[in-house]
């Protein structure tokens, strides 16, 4: 059927405006709840007078909720947005924002801080830094006299990432088993417990990686077509592979170093987004975008209230994000996959 | 004239594959690239397009030498179908056609409404405007094609590049890709530069009375260049192919002129 016109357009508004409305929705929700017991009121209060409520109940909202909700807004719509590109770049349904060895570099980076530096900052720093030096030795060790393609990448990304998880086995031996051991494992599990604002920081990255998909989200579609029929169709293919990729990077990066390892959203988000609105990327990356800030939000609102200790937030999107996606992947038939 | 090559000579390493080869297509005419495996018709393909650039001689496309070209000023001269398309996404067969459009955007571009008016039409043009909304991987090989056929066509180059756009039809859906493809040089102008290893298919065009040249390329040797029927002869088939056939003369129900080619048997058992 043809889709012209006036009611097209309109339609197309409608999902735009709801795009950006949920995720803030979303935002707003988890002030209302938290381990700190706060009345619907004194929320309310505490965010449009806020001098008239208790330091305590100001702190609750404004430093410890808000910063937190957003930090998690930010790392999931990162998430979902580079799997989106990562899967359309590598022309494969299932790679995910770790393709490239982020997430072990990233982790080796946490490890050395947190043994070497006592954590802190330097934690946040180092993933950071060790995240896009995964991604540029994946790229040098992809690479194949002078040409890089997708697939040598794809084995540079997964060879990297295999050498970067033995140098953290290796600083998992040597830790102290009593105080550094445990927080390598909770890194590892992900949670946003002690964000903050200096640390909300990494959304400028995250913004930049966000804003390059988001702009060349059109020529993802083009660059999924495979390196030959892309160029044959005029695409610089190269140059929008780098700007993709290194959006993807930065997004990825940013967002481990925030809340550790969170792997299982860049996968499944944007499939949830396909199996919704169809494969093509100009919508396809708007909508994970949306839902990947949504969901996140979401788990890590469940991840502190649900019970009185915080679950880490890496685990329950996965528990609670798989069956989900079988529910949908049986609802939908697929989404066309078969 | 829209594409023209003079004195091309490629070699991959020591070998040599095509051998100062010159030829030029034009405007409403049908070039149809002939030889056995690896007798260098892709490769040709890939040095008019742009992908091989390491040879000597030029490949120039309407007045522009390739070399000196971008992509996107590439794909505004000649467009591509590929002998096989692998789909990784369920895209529809409108998402598809519509990235023939992708040269006439920035690095940030989208496609806007004449875009869209290019690619509906364009569907219109090879049959398919009823397919639109449909997933592309649901196709058969026939009507992938023909999407494929139909993105080259928003392109809306001069040039159209097809190798062996056939090799994957059955009877029916060859006939009509070919009879598609007469049209657009007939009736739109187009140029059409195509690989096939159906021998065939140079005959069909001359007897439908379009302009047309069939090439006939031999590994590291000169090409042989001429129209179907002075090129195409038992003796030709039977010195490049090693193949004893026979051009048969045939004629249809209104008793216009066409020819065949049967196969007789192999060399050795002369």
């Amino acid at each position: 059927m043809k889709q012209t016109g006036a009611a097209n357009r309109t339609r197309g508004a409608a999902l735009a405006a709801a795009l950006v409305v949920l995720p803030v929705l979303f935002v707003l929700l988890s002030l209302f709840f938290g381990r700190y017991p706060l009345p619907v009121r004194e929320v309310l209060a505490a965010l449009f007078s806020p001098a008239r409520v208790p330091l305590a109940s100001r702190v609750a909202v404004w430093q410890l909720r808000l910063p937190r909700a957003l930090a998690a807004a930010f790392v999931g719509a990162s998430l979902a947005a580079s799997g989106a590109a990562f899967q359309s770049v590598f022309r494969n349904p299932l790679v995910s924002s770790g393709i490239l060895g982020v997430s072990n570099g990233a982790g080796f980076g946490a490890c050395v801080a947190i043994v070497c530096f006592g954590g802190g900052v330097y934690t946040y720093l180092f993933s950071f830094v060790f995240a896009l030096a995964a991604v540029v030795l994946s790229w040098f060790a992809g690479r194949i006299s002078r040409v890089t393609t997708t697939i040598t990448m794809i084995l540079g990304g997964t060879i990297v990432g295999a050498f970067f998880s033995a140098l953290v086995s290796i600083m998992k031996y040597v830790a102290d088993p009593y105080s550094q051991l445990p927080s390598i494992t909770f890194w590892f599990m992900g949670s946003f417990s002690s964000v903050g604002y200096s640390r909300l920081l990494a959304a400028i990255p995250m913004t930049i990686g966000m804003a390059l998909i988001f702009l060349s989200r059109w020529r993802l579609n083009v660059l999924s077509m495979g390196e030959r029929e892309a160029a044959a169709l005029g695409l610089d293919v190269r140059r929008s592979r780098f700007l993709v990729i290194g959006g993807a990077t930065l997004c990825t990066a940013a967002a481990v170093c925030i809340s550790g390892t969170i792997g299982w959203v860049g996968l499944v988000i944007p499939h949830i987004g396909r199996m919704l609105i169809g494969n093509n990327n100009q919508k396809l990356v708007p909508v994970s975008i949306s839902l990947g800030a949504c969901f996140m939000v979401l788990m890590d609102l469940l991840s502190r209230t649900l019970t009185g200790a915080e679950i880490p937030i890496g685990i329950l999107c996965a528990l609670i994000g798989t069956p989900f996606f079988v529910y949908l992947l049986k609802k939908t038939r697929g989404g066309n996959w078969t | 004239m829209i594409l023209e090559i003079r004195s091309l000579t490629f070699s991959f390493g020591d070998a040599p594959l095509l051998n100062d080869l010159s030829l030029t297509v034009d405007r409403g005419e049908i070039v149809c690239l002939l030889g056995p495996n690896g007798s260098g018709k892709s490769t040709l393909l890939d040095c008019t397009l742009g992908f091989h650039r390491s040879f000597s001689g030029s490949v120039t496309l309407c007045g522009k030498n390739v070399l000196s070209c971008s992509r996107a000023e590439l794909a505004r001269q000649a467009a591509y179908v590929p002998q096989s398309h692998t789909p990784a996404f369920p895209y529809t067969v409108r998402e598809v056609v519509l990235m023939g459009r992708t040269a006439q955007g920035g690095l940030f571009g989208a496609p806007g409404k004449a875009d869209y008016e290019h690619c509906d039409a364009a569907l219109e043009r090879v049959g398919l405007a009823s397919f639109a909304e449909r997933p592309y991987t649901s196709l058969s090989g026939g009507e992938l094609k023909l999407v494929l056929l139909a993105r080259a066509l928003a392109q809306q180059t001069p040039l159209i590049v097809l190798d062996e756009p056939t090799s994957s039809l059955d009877f029916k859906n060859e006939l009509m890709f070919l009879d598609t493809l007469a049209d657009l040089a007939k009736n739109d102008g187009l140029a059409v530069l195509m690989a096939t290893h159906a021998l065939n298919h140079p005959f069909y065009f001359e007897s439908k009375g379009l302009p047309v040249r069939a090439v006939m390329l031999r590994k590291g040797q000169s090409a042989r260049c001429g129209t179907p029927g002075a090129l195409l002869t038992a003796q030709t088939l039977l010195e490049v192919y090693g193949v004893r056939a026979a051009i048969l003369d045939v004629a249809d129900e209104a008793g216009t002129p066409a020819k065949t080619i049967a196969v007789l048997g192999s060399e050795q058992r002369m």
